[in-house]
């Protein structure tokens, strides 16, 4: 397999890279198919193959944890403080001055509209009757966010002072932005002990490397000259830093500090699972356990309006600013401290107003009503979408055709026709000169009749390493070969298929689904008018929030799981097909116009193929996000790696939740990088 | 301890070469090639180094206007920025009043940049997040001294490159004209020794271009400044220089006056330079002169060696009568004399 191969041997059929590869992964599988019955080592790796890695990890880990144990329970006696003090300003101060001041500071950073938007979301909290429970995880965000504000600012400054850190810095945000969330809160709990301060610094750990990248990017594309300029004006480089560079870099710096906020705010109501501090994400938890879906939908609601409120309000300071009129401001304050004085003694306590009680049981009532009459409607949808498309592809069409769902038993002449037809649309496209095509449609084909749990491990590595060979080279190849083999050698082999079934069929219904909206938000106006805000919004909300909707509607389970995370995961699908679609150069379409192409042949024929490098990255973002919601929608019940995180998580295993996360990051990464070899690849091929 | 005769800036055998280890490289390929320098830079590039200045040695001295000119790429602001020690500099030797400033210690060259170093960026290199007023006061702040004092001074500067009235605004809201002044004010608040000047007016439009040619040289005739100016424009060189230098790939090709580098080009690549120059105001009668007493008629203009060949031109042709000239069916029209022909010819902006 070498690239020389490429070129046109006389005599030879001519084969690329892409189809040497796809042909020998469909002779490895069929190989495998074929000997699988001799030799069953080659479908599931044998159990005695496997090392104790998981017990190493934990072992390791452990110690390494005991050994910095009393610095960290040293430094969690401390944050103590702070928290404590946060949480008795926003939860003792009256409620109308909260509202007054976030208006006041609304109107100061985006005029009358940001005033509203504060004003009315504030009220809806009070409301909602979850004050106290919103300001305890305001608190919690509001001590994490300048520690992470902090930690991710220096290291970003750091890396900017001494270049040789530079690399490693960004492999290490890299690696951390793959490593899902709830594998931080295991050793955390280990060392921190069950309680707030675990939330606090999961927190701020999660939210620290956004702030470091915008810090390390804004600082890097500080205009060379304006960082001469400082330098030949005779400052010390303390002076350069802090009185040019950084400000010059602030837009960017702002996105950072945005973005922190988002994290932090996503992050603490994630780590609500641990308990114990009766904020806003553990209300959510708990009616969602009691199948309250009134109150855990209000509760929701109080997350979304936090998480709307506080991205609105920062991402203003990253743009070019107006100045509103101050006296606004002052106005409101005094009116606010009026209020509360004048209405003193008749002041109703903050949880006590609780207005919308009625609303949450009339929900309640109405779901209820909803889910009996429409029950069998949406349990034919569940059922349908799992037995004959969740299923299959799960453990594959001979295990998964039963009489009881499909009516009928399989049979391998069933098994036989399916290979047969598999076979035969490959000929077909091999015959009509796309090869390459022909190989993959043969190993799709049997990997539905395999499913994709069930695929030998040799055909999953020699698939992979082809598709990293043909995206990225030998490097990635080998790369993926030896990531993969440390999650065989694990023994989460198993688990991670599963994570990579129900993610692979997320990712597959949001590329379908996400691409059509995309294509035709590009095509129509008026359609990206309606889900442009749409995106918008389900991109704010904290990932916590998308189960609250599928739990109500389809109980705890893989499809409600499927459907939290397709949900989460289309947006950048749509925005990025949208994008990449939009952003064709003018004089390209007018060279297609003047061609006299139709719209249909513009669109084919000149905007897909030049939007193609942006609709691979924006499937590598929705892999990505799909990856991450996968973790949180193993508290709605998800087999696979995600599961083992949480157990690990209430277990307090450390070792098992460091590799199951170690486990998920890998699959993340690998899946990354393919997508990015891609991309590059389609990018070189148009001379971007 | 700089006298009069010291020279402000005095480079020897100066060298930038980009690339990884560039020192030792430059060390072993000047060891292969015996010293030629021509043989190192190329040995150099064919290594796939960048000798950006290659053994450039010259003198600025104190209150001249040395103009480096040069093709895109041929190293004038590498050598500029080599010279302010912004870039460290490969092999060669910087003197600044007498003083060494290679290798020299963070301190003595923050020390060096606040008293006698000022510099105008090819982009401006204006800080977005300042105004004017604290832009140009910036170099003074960094010295510590006092909100008042600094702000007397940018107002002085400020009025001095004709942008009252302005100093409130953001970078953002000037023309490119005007930034290119403040960031001339800039460079001008500590009241600098030496100024640095890369392209400053390249980026502008032919009009607003001249009209700060003109300022420039009306602040320079007041303020006396040793000067490196950077340009790729030989019609601005000629304007401003005492003394140019020319650049070609690193190598510093000619050093002259602007008659020099008219008439006595070294090379087709400074030749190329002076072709659409015209001649007659730059060139001086010596050049075209026979020597001797030989063979004359029986005019004699009063031409002088010194006198440019525009001037000559003109004196020759007063001696002519107005002659007449016809219109197309050849009938006479009127006269023409001959010395407003010459005067007609001459390029007014000098
Ligand atoms: N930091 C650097 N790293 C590598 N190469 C550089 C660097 N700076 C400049 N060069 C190279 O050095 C050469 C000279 O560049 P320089 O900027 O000095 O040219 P210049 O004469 O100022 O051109 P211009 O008129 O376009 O400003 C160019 O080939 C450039 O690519
Ligand atoms: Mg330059």
């Amino acid at each position: 397999m070498s690239v020389a191969a490429d070129v046109a041997v006389p005599g030879a059929p001519r084969l690329t890279v892409g189809a040497q590869a796809a042909l020998i992964t469909a002779l490895v599988g069929a190989l495998c198919l074929a000997l699988e019955p001799m030799a069953p080592w080659l479908g599931a790796w044998p159990k005695t193959w496997v090392l104790p890695m998981t017990d190493w990890v934990g072992t390791g880990v452990s110690w390494l944890l005991d050994w910095i144990k009393p610095v960290a329970r040293l430094f969690s006696d401390i944050m103590v403080y702070p928290m404590g003090w946060a949480n008795t300003v926003l939860n003792a101060t009256p409620w109308p001055m909260v509202i007054g001041l976030v208006t006041a500071l609304g109107w100061y950073l985006g005029g009358l509209s940001m005033a509203a938007l504060a004003f009315v979301g504030l009220g809806l909290v009070l409301a909602s009757g979850y004050w106290h429970e919103g300001m305890n995880t305001l608190a919690l965000v509001a001590v994490s966010v300048p520690l992470a504000l902090v930690v991710g600012g220096g290291i970003g400054i750091l890396a900017n002072e001494v270049p040789r850190l530079k690399g490693a810095v960004q492999a290490v945000l890299d690696v951390m932005q793959t490593v899902p969330t709830f594998a931080y809160l295991t050793p955390l709990l280990l060392l921190f002990g069950f309680g707030p301060v675990v939330g606090l610094i999961a927190s701020a750990i999660y939210a620290a490397p956004p702030m470091a990248r915008n810090v390390m990017l804004g600082l890097e594309r500080v205009e060379a000259e304006i960082k001469e300029a400082a330098i030949m004006s005779g400052g010390t480089r303390f002076q350069q830093l802090f009185q040019v560079e950084i400000p010059s870099a602030s837009k960017q710096i702002m996105v950072g500090f945005n973005q922190c906020l988002m994290a932090a705010l996503s992050m603490v109501i994630i780590a609500a699972v641990i308990g114990g501090f009766n904020d806003i994400g553990w209300e959510v938890l708990l009616t969602m356990r009691k199948a309250q879906f009134g109150p855990s939908l209000l509760a929701g609601m109080v997350i979304v309006i936090f998480a709307v409120v506080i991205d609105r309000m920062s991402a203003v300071l990253a743009t070019e600013r107006k100045r509103y009129d101050l006296r606004v401001v002052w106005a409101v304050l005094a009116f606010a401290v009026a209020f509360t004085v004048l209405f003193w003694s008749s002041l109703p306590g903050a949880s006590e107003v609780a207005m919308l009680d009625g609303v949450a049981e009339s929900v309640d009532r109405g779901l209820t009503r909803f889910t009996q009459t429409n029950g069998v409607a949406l349990e034919a949808l569940k059922n349908n979408t799992l037995y004959y498309v969740l299923l299959p592809l799960r453990i594959g069409l001979d295990q998964a055709v039963l009489p009881f769902t499909w009516g009928f038993m399989w049979t391998p002449a069933m098994s036989a026709w399916v290979f047969g037809l598999g076979a035969g649309l490959g000929l077909l496209l091999a015959w009509r000169g796309n090869l390459t095509g022909g190989i993959v449609t043969m190993i799709l084909f049997g990997m539905i009749e395999t499913g994709v749990t069930n695929l030998p491990w040799p055909f999953v590595l020699t698939g992979a390493a082809a598709l990293g060979y043909v995206a990225g080279g030998r490097r990635l190849a080998i790369l993926v070969v030896v990531l993969l083999g440390t999650i065989l050698l694990s023994g989460l082999w198993d688990r991670a298929l599963l994570s990579l079934y129900l993610c692979g069929a997320s990712v597959f219904a949001c590329a379908v689904v996400g691409g059509a909206i995309g294509v035709a938000s590009a095509i129509w106006t008026p359609v990206w008018r309606v889900v442009r805000p749409i995106c918008d919004m389900l991109q704010t909300i904290p990932l916590f929030v998308f189960l609250i909707p599928v739990l109500m509607l389809f109980q705890i389970g893989e499809f409600s799981a499927f459907l939290a995370i397709c949900a989460y995961a289309v947006v950048p699908m749509i925005r990025y097909t949208r994008h990449g679609l939009v952003d064709t150069p003018e004089e390209m379409m007018e060279a297609a116009i003047s061609s006299g192409a139709t719209d249909w042949q513009i669109l084919r024929d000149v905007r897909a193929p030049y939007a193609a490098p942006t609709i691979l990255l924006g499937l590598n973002q929705t892999i990505l996000y799909a990856f991450s919601m996968l973790v949180i929608a193993a508290l709605i019940g998800t087999t696979g790696l995600g599961q083992s995180i949480y157990l690990a998580l209430g277990q307090a295993d450390v070792g098992l939740g460091i590799s199951a996360g170690a486990a998920m990051a890998i699959l993340a990464l690998i899946a990354d990088r393919l997508v990015q070899g891609f991309a590059e690849e389609r990018r070189k091929a148009l001379g971007l | 301890m700089s006298t009069s005769d010291t020279p402000a800036i005095a480079c020897r055998n100066l060298w930038q070469v980009f690339g990884p280890s560039a020192d030792k490289a430059l060390t072993e390929a000047l060891a292969r090639s015996g010293g030629d320098t021509n043989a190192a830079a190329a040995d150099l590039r064919a290594l796939g180094y960048i000798p950006a200045v290659q053994d450039a040695s010259f003198e600025v001295r104190e209150g001249e206007l040395f103009v480096i000119m040069g093709l895109s790429g041929s190293g004038k602001s590498t050598l500029v920025r080599c010279i302010s020690q912004l870039l460290p500099g490969t092999g060669g030797e910087i003197r600044i009043d007498g003083e060494n400033v290679v290798g020299a210690s963070k301190q003595k060259l923050t020390e060096l940049r606040r008293r006698k170093l000022g510099m105008v960026f090819q982009h401006f290199g204006l800080f977005p997040h300042m105004t004017v007023a604290e832009n140009v006061a910036y170099p003074l702040k960094v010295q510590g001294v006092g909100r008042k004092e600094r702000r007397a001074r940018a107002q002085e500067v400020i009025s001095l490159v004709g942008l009252d009235g302005r100093e409130e605004s953001f970078p953002r809201q000037l023309s490119g004209g005007q930034r290119q002044r403040v960031g001339i004010a800039r460079s001008l608040a500590v009241n600098p020794d030496i100024w640095f000047l890369d392209e400053p007016f390249s980026a502008l439009d032919p009009l607003i271009r001249r009209q700060l040619q003109d300022e420039f040289l009306r602040i320079q005739g007041s303020l006396r400044k040793s000067i490196v100016f950077i340009t790729h424009d030989i019609a601005e060189a000629l304007k401003l220089a005492d003394r140019i230098a020319i650049m070609r790939d690193g190598k510093i090709v000619q050093i002259g006056t602007p008659t020099e580098i008219v008439l006595q080009p070294v090379d087709d690549y400074v030749r190329e330079f002076s072709k659409d120059v015209a001649k007659g105001r730059h060139a001086r009668v010596a050049s075209v002169m026979q020597a001797g007493d030989g063979t004359r008629g029986p005019d004699d203009p009063g031409l002088t060696t010194s006198m440019t060949l525009d001037a000559a031109l003109a004196r020759c042709m007063e001696l002519y009568q107005p002659v007449p000239v016809r219109d197309a069916s050849g009938a006479i029209v009127g006269t023409v004399n001959p010395s407003d022909l010459a005067a007609a010819l001459q390029v007014d902006d000098a």
